[in-house]
């Protein structure tokens, strides 16, 4: 049954969007939960729905236009941490609020019902065209050979930051690349698992991982392989089932976890 | 050459001084302890020197470089007084070096053999060659200090920075760890400048030690300048020097 499903273009799209989201969003992930960034995460996906209800204001491409803005907001909240004596919490709750206000207030001013724009709330891994996978596809190679190949000032920034200036790292720049990469990533996921969920897809592989890692090679490689699994199982699991496929992917994932926590538990 | 000069170098916070008018200069090869209570400016100083904190006015210069322009990587190693990290990072003891290995841009996953030769290599310089696959979050102070040294050591740096480095490390620990340091100084001829309350560690490692209190009480050597006067201006009325004579105990 399941080779009769993929013969269909739009599950072979969908089978394709979710590996590949799979394995890209925990990537990232485990930077965003090592330096615990989640809740900046969050702000850049809500930030990504400003920048769509402003892109259907404008007529812009919404991928687009929740791309700039994301990107902006989350370099915004960089520059902020950097420059105010506000915690990075702080700051981070501001742009959220920004974010969430301008976007429901060019929300209102869109005439009719978009459902393109509601699309991008839940995420619709079937509607992928051939242009969203080839841009995920680019997007995901670049997004982790950038990372693999900066990996050791990035993971010494995230170990201990004083340490990382003083061996001569640019800390600052490092710091604004991998907020500009999760922007990126956030956004890019968006059609997939929604702006609402899309923070879940980075941070639960990646959580699981850290129960059962003992290296970080480990846990690279056991947080892209439970991605893969959510993603995959997911995305079967919601055509059988008839159910949203990001919320099922990410339900997916948070099974796994516990699956971790139990091992965990089991092995102490 | 001087490996360290400081210069009328001040620190403020909201309108205070937290230290002011230091000038000092540490001749390359040697070990100047740095002394003073809590509270005296003794971690700000560090942090100064190594622009991890602002200063106005002041000028510090590393090698006759200043800090900014001394292509730091490499030349200098500094292990913190508390070392804040997330003790569930699942990262062994050979990756946390291996992040400091140079190149410092390559895929770290393909690990050269060269790296790894090099990474045993520290750790058995440093006495804890079987701790390579422990995770650091495992680690004791006493591991985890002697780890830190190996990577403060990793690209041979010529001078080296220790805020308090034994705090928490057992006796014999403390021991076996400034032993280290000397013996890094006497084959490496590495610059070490070392924060410590213990004057006891103080007489015995330093070549030279810096008083202060906010600001500059006395430099010198621990055998001249450590009197009873000067404790006592250091860390109050209340302290004072006793320096105990070598004998047979019962």
């Amino acid at each position: 049954m399941i080779t009769e499903f993929l013969s269909y273009p739009f599950i072979q799209r969908a089978f394709l969007a979710s590996l590949m989201v799979g394995v890209l969003c925990p990537f990232v992930g485990n930077f965003v939960v090592l330096r615990r960034m989640s809740f900046f995460s969050d702000a850049i996906s809500h930030s990504a729905f400003a920048g769509i209800a402003v892109g259907a204001l404008l007529g812009i491409d919404l991928s687009m236009s929740s791309l700039i803005v994301a990107m902006l907001v989350s370099l915004l909240i960089a520059f902020l941490s950097e420059k105010t004596s506000l915690s990075h919490d702080t700051v981070i709750g501001i742009a959220f609020s920004g974010a969430i206000a301008s976007g429901m207030l060019a929300l209102g001013m869109l005439k009719g019902y978009r459902v393109d724009i509601f699309t991008y709330l839940f995420g619709d891994i079937l509607a992928i065209t051939n242009t969203d996978l080839l841009f995920l596809f680019i997007i995901s190679i670049l997004s982790i050979v950038i990372l693999l190949f900066f990996s050791k000032p990035l993971f010494q920034i995230t170990f201990n930051r004083d340490l990382a200036q003083v061996e001569g790292i640019n800390v600052r720049l490092f710091e604004y690349l991998l907020f500009f990469i999760i922007a990126v990533v956030v956004t890019v996921s968006l059609k997939i698992i929604g702006i609402i969920l899309v923070t879940s897809l980075l941070i639960v592989p990646a959580a699981a991982a850290k129960n059962l890692a003992s290296s970080m090679k480990h846990l690279f490689i056991l947080s892209c392989a439970f991605g893969l699994v959510s993603g995959i199982t997911g995305l079967i699991a919601s055509v059988y089932l008839n159910t949203a496929s990001g919320p099922t992917i990410v339900l997916v994932s948070i099974g796994i976890f516990f699956l971790t926590v139990l091992k965990r538990q089991g092995s102490t | 050459m001087n490996a360290l000069s400081v210069e009328n170098l001040c620190v403020k916070a909201d309108d205070r001084h937290l230290i002011e008018n230091i000038t000092f200069s540490v001749e390359e090869g040697r070990i100047i302890a740095i002394i003073g209570p809590n509270g005296a400016g003794k971690t700000t100083l560090i942090k100064a020197i190594l622009g991890l904190i602002p200063y106005s006015p002041g000028s510090v210069l590393l090698f006759g470089h200043s800090m900014k322009n001394a292509n730091s990587h490499g030349r200098v190693g500094y292990v913190p007084q508390k070392l804040e990290f997330d003790r569930t990072f699942p990262l062994t003891v050979s990756e946390l070096l291996g992040f400091t290995v140079p190149p410092i841009y390559s895929f770290p996953f393909i690990r050269k053999k060269g790296e790894k030769k090099h990474i045993s290599k520290l750790l058995e310089i440093v006495g804890v060659n079987e701790l390579a696959d422990r995770s650091i979050g495992s680690l004791s102070g006493g591991e985890l200090q002697r780890v830190m040294i190996a990577k403060a050591i990793v690209n041979d740096p010529k001078i080296l920075f220790l805020d308090e480095p034994a705090s928490g490390v057992d006796i014999e620990g403390q021991e076996r760890f400034y032993d280290l340091i000397k013996r890094l100084n006497k084959e490496k001829g590495l610059t070490v400048i070392l924060i410590s309350h213990d004057l006891n560690v103080v007489y015995r490692f330093a070549d030279s030690v810096l008083c202060m209190n906010r600001r500059l009480i006395c430099t010198g050597r621990p055998a001249e300048t450590l009197t009873d006067e000067v404790i006592k201006t250091v860390y109050g009325e209340m302290m004072g020097a006793y320096i105990h004579s070598c004998h047979e105990h019962d």
